[in-house]
């Protein structure tokens, strides 16, 4: 087992090793960035100064190992466009994607699980029907649309909710006393935005269980139950539900993660200040550092998570860990 | 759309200076001043400071979006970009020895009196008495020196090219010494064009170092800055004692808002009380809506431009071409589409608001003319009667609807040609390479330059052979130009800048499309009530409303 939790951490290293590289070349490919800050016609000098200043005259291999080197020291570099360190930048603003991430997260478990089992419970009839309905909608109407219906309706017409920002709360790292505040203040901020966000993933979600569900109640252990007389909530409740929610609740981890660190088009119309709105700036302003930044920590995250899954499937089945 | 200012070049040289060259000590002491420098003096055109007796406690908080990330950086004067977007913090959080006003584009604001050699070899200024930094600590002549010596942004290099050295006299008064003339030097310190006027405290930028001083800058300003979230929203403070005028607004929040349609909602939710650039496909909307008000701020002329028309295969090497193509376009309709009518059919490429432009309302320049039959005529006497396939018709981004717009009038007379939709870095990376930022000789680029320094800083970026990002390079207009740089002669400046603008427009090298409004949106909170709110956009040469201090708001609930 250890050898095979070394083995896939080392994988896990190499995997964001060539992350930062890929990640490193690709903004490159851009274009050159001086062009965002001097303007048509400005004089050279200037331009050299910002490109000094920015380390963008040094040769590309140079400019790769001091971006690995600092990395290494925890030091993401300076934002081209935000004038300030990248790491203090990001954590600023990691907060507000958790929130939002978290509540989307939660609104797309609560409409897909539950209307995903009905679906497949009461399959073929009007429910299944309304639910894959449901489904559809969530998967076929984008986040930017239901989100401006949403400001439309109860921002602008009926003034019952804000449409900008997170509202006042902060959270602040090294202030403990503001961390409960932030998660528990400023709801009505996060209304709209967590549910344009989480609608989509519903859909997906609302499938998933369904499919789920159907294969666990086809399944013989469940044919079994029926016969032994177990009343059908039970079977539903203690039997087929906790089966079925295994695939879900891995999808349900990876979408957590999307949420929070893509979340583009929902933060930049509620102009919710998370880091997928980092990530959209950085990448129409060719803020290298930023987009290098952000895109390291969403690897992160999404390398730390399957490696995670794969040591409990290593554990909880050790066919996976003998074969590799 | 961004407001932007140019290099050296830009600077026109009568901005703020009416120049007559005076005796010294008798025009100083004129204006109740002692005079600094011996010798004789120019004479200088800068506004008094309307002083304005205290108004009552500051009150409310007024919501602003600019329409794209907050830059930190924005709130340090001596990294200033050539944005004027920058100046809009300028104005908040920091103040200048001059700086443009509704008294006028040179307004004294920490400088209570300046002169300038009459060889324009020195210049001086005297500050006001008692000025403080927010933290109460003074500013003096030693914070005007270092500021200088420490600038490192747009047009660092020419000042300190030029400076010999820095005198102070006392801590109120300071000398400026030069290697050679700087003609250009009150114009450039002015706070409209460079961030070098804007004084920013030694002693605090020594402690906390850049990065702090972008975390938390500290100035000389109306506001006190109070809080940051990098790139979404900034928090201002009144600060009371500001010594022109006690702000009127006690809090200014500034959001960046990117999203045209996030930041109607907000106008209209009540969540925003000024929000810039909605124009276009908000602007019906803005101007349905009861309770919003709105303000054209006109800003620069959209203009078309023909990079390589000066090889002798390419179309538009013909001026009968280019002719044809101003012909082609039905201005007053792109008016109506992309406006809501709001723009002027206009004769010159650059702004009227420069006082050297030539009016392009058919007092200098004549209206353009829309005539089909008229541009057909003009192309069937040039080697393509019947029309060409031009290659790309490249847009300012994202103005891509317009474009269209301008293709489809084009193809009514034969000239048909793709739209190239580049995204806003790699356009602006195209035209600062100028005529080799377009490959092949066949494009037709639609731009706007709304820079101010005068319309002779805008030939000089654009029609210019010299300059990296020139498109026009002509014998004739180079002679021209090559004569208003060796010039000391302002009135002959002026009259070479003008002949070069008609050149410009007559030979069809730039074809003017119409005068731009940069709509701002206001909304009911904002007082006074009704069409006063216009008193707010009287700064020359402001595509934003400073000063900030004078905002009123209603007070909050």
């Amino acid at each position: 087992m250890r050898k095979y939790v070394l083995l896939r951490g080392f994988y896990s290293l190499v995997t964001l090793w060539l992350l930062v590289t890929i990640i490193f070349a690709m903004v490159r490919l851009t274009g050159d960035p001086v062009a965002m800050k001097g303007e048509i016609g400005a004089d050279a000098t200037y331009l050299e100064r910002i490109k000094h200043d920015w380390g963008l005259d040094q040769p590309v291999y140079w400019q790769y190992t001091g971006f690995i080197g600092n990395l290494l020291k925890g030091d993401f570099g300076h934002s081209f466009e935000k004038s300030l360190p990248v790491r203090d930048i990001y954590f600023e603003r990691l907060p507000n994607s958790l929130k939002l991430g978290f509540a989307a997260f939660v609104i797309s478990l609560a409409l897909g699980v539950p209307f995903g089992m009905l679906s497949a419970l009461k399959v073929n009839t009007w429910w299944d029907n309304a639910g894959k309905m449901i489904a559809l909608l969530g998967l076929s109407m984008p986040g930017f649309f239901v989100g401006l219906v949403l400001i439309i309706i109860f921002g602008v017409q009926l003034g019952w909710l804000p449409v900008l920002g997170k509202g006042s709360s902060a959270f602040v790292w090294s202030n403990p006393a503001t961390w409960a505040p932030f998660w528990f203040r400023d709801w009505p901020h996060l209304a709209m935005p967590a549910f344009a966000l989480g609608w989509y993933f519903s859909g997906a979600m609302l499938r998933i269980t369904r499919s789920g569900m159907l294969d666990v109640l086809g399944s013989d252990y469940i044919k079994l139950v029926r016969l032994k007389g177990v009343p059908e909530r039970m079977v539903v409740a203690k039997h087929a539900l906790k089966n079925s929610l295994i695939p879900v609740l891995t999808f349900a981890g990876l979408n957590l993660l999307i949420m929070v660190n893509v979340a583009v088009v929902i933060e930049v119309i509620f102009n919710w200040p998370g880091v997928g709105q980092l990530l959209y700036d950085g990448l129409s302003n060719r803020d290298f550092p930023m987009v290098q930044g952000v895109v390291l920590m969403s690897g992160l995250m999404i390398v730390m998570l399957n490696f995670v899954i794969d040591v409990l499937y290593g554990y909880v089945d050790p066919r996976i860990r003998l074969s590799r | 759309m961004t407001r932007r200012t140019g290099i050296k070049e830009l600077l026109a040289l009568t901005a703020a200076l009416a120049l007559v060259a005076a005796a010294g000590e008798a025009a100083a002491q004129k204006g109740g001043q002692t005079p600094i420098l011996s010798g004789p003096l120019v004479k200088l055109d800068i506004k008094e400071a309307q002083i304005e007796t205290a108004k009552g406690k500051p009150k409310g908080t007024f919501r602003i979006a600019q329409h794209f990330a907050l830059d930190p950086g924005w709130l340090d004067p001596l990294e200033h970009i050539f944005a004027l977007t920058m100046q809009t913090y300028d104005y908040l959080v920091h103040d200048a020895l001059i700086k443009p006003m509704p008294q006028g584009e040179a307004t004294y604001s920490l400088a209570e009196h300046a002169e300038l050699a009459a060889d324009f070899r020195r210049a001086a200024f005297r500050l006001r008495p008692g000025l403080k930094f927010h933290d109460g600590q003074p500013l003096s002549t030693a914070d005007v020196k270092w500021t200088y010596e420490n600038y490192k942004g747009a047009h660092a290099k020419l000042f300190r090219d030029k400076l010999e050295h820095i005198q102070i006299i006392d801590d109120r008064t300071i000398v400026f010494h030069f290697k050679e003339p700087f003609l250009e030097f009150m114009d450039l310190y002015n706070g409209a064009v460079s961030g070098i006027g804007w004084i920013v405290p030694k002693h605090y930028y020594e402690k906390v170092g850049r990065d702090g001083f972008k975390a938390k800058p500290i100035g000389a300003g109306p506001y006190k800055f109070v809080s940051q979230q990098a790139g979404v929203q900034m928090d201002f403070e009144a600060w009371e004692e500001y010594w022109r005028r006690t702000p009127a607004a006690k809090t200014i929040v500034v959001k960046g808002i990117r999203d045209n349609a996030a930041r109607l909602a907000g106008l209209q939710t009540g969540e925003l009380d000024l929000a810039f650039g909605m124009t276009g496909k908000v602007l019906p909307q803005v101007m349905a809506d009861k309770n919003l008000r709105w303000v054209p701020n006109f800003t620069s002329v959209w203009h078309l431009a023909f990079p390589g028309y000066n090889e002798p295969d390419s179309p538009f090497h013909d001026k009968r071409v280019r002719q044809a193509v101003s012909l082609a376009i039905n201005r007053e309709f792109l008016v109506r589409q992309e406006t809501q009518g709001v723009g002027k059919v206009w004769g010159n490429w650059i702004s009227p608001e420069n006082r050297d432009a030539l009016k392009g309302d058919g007092k200098d320049l004549p209206l353009p003319e829309h005539n089909i039959a008229k541009a057909k005529q003009v192309l069937a006497q040039t080697k393509s009667p019947n029309g060409f396939e031009f290659e790309w018709f490249v847009p300012f981004v994202p103005y891509f609807d317009m474009g269209e717009r301008i293709l489809t009038d084009l193809r009514a007379v034969g000239i048909r040609g793709k739209l190239q939709s580049l995204e806003g870095p790699a356009f602006r990376a195209k035209m600062g390479q100028g005529r080799k930022g377009f490959p092949g000789n066949r494009t037709i680029v639609q731009n706007i330059d709304p820079r101010p320094g005068g319309a002779k800083a805008t030939i000089g970026v654009y029609a210019v052979c010299g300059s990296p990002a020139s498109i026009v390079c002509e014998p004739q207009i180079e002679e021209l130009w090559t004569k208003h740089e060796a010039s000391k002669n302002l009135d002959e400046r002026d009259r070479l800048n003008k002949a070069i603008q008609k050149i410009l427009v007559e030979e069809y090298y730039m074809v003017p499309i119409y005068w731009n409004p940069f709509v701002h949106a206001i909304g009911p909170r904002v007082l006074p009530e009704g069409k006063g709110i216009e008193r707010y956009y009287d700064t020359l040469h402001a595509p934003y409303p400073w000063p900030w201090e004078v905002w009123e708001v209603r007070a909050d609930r």
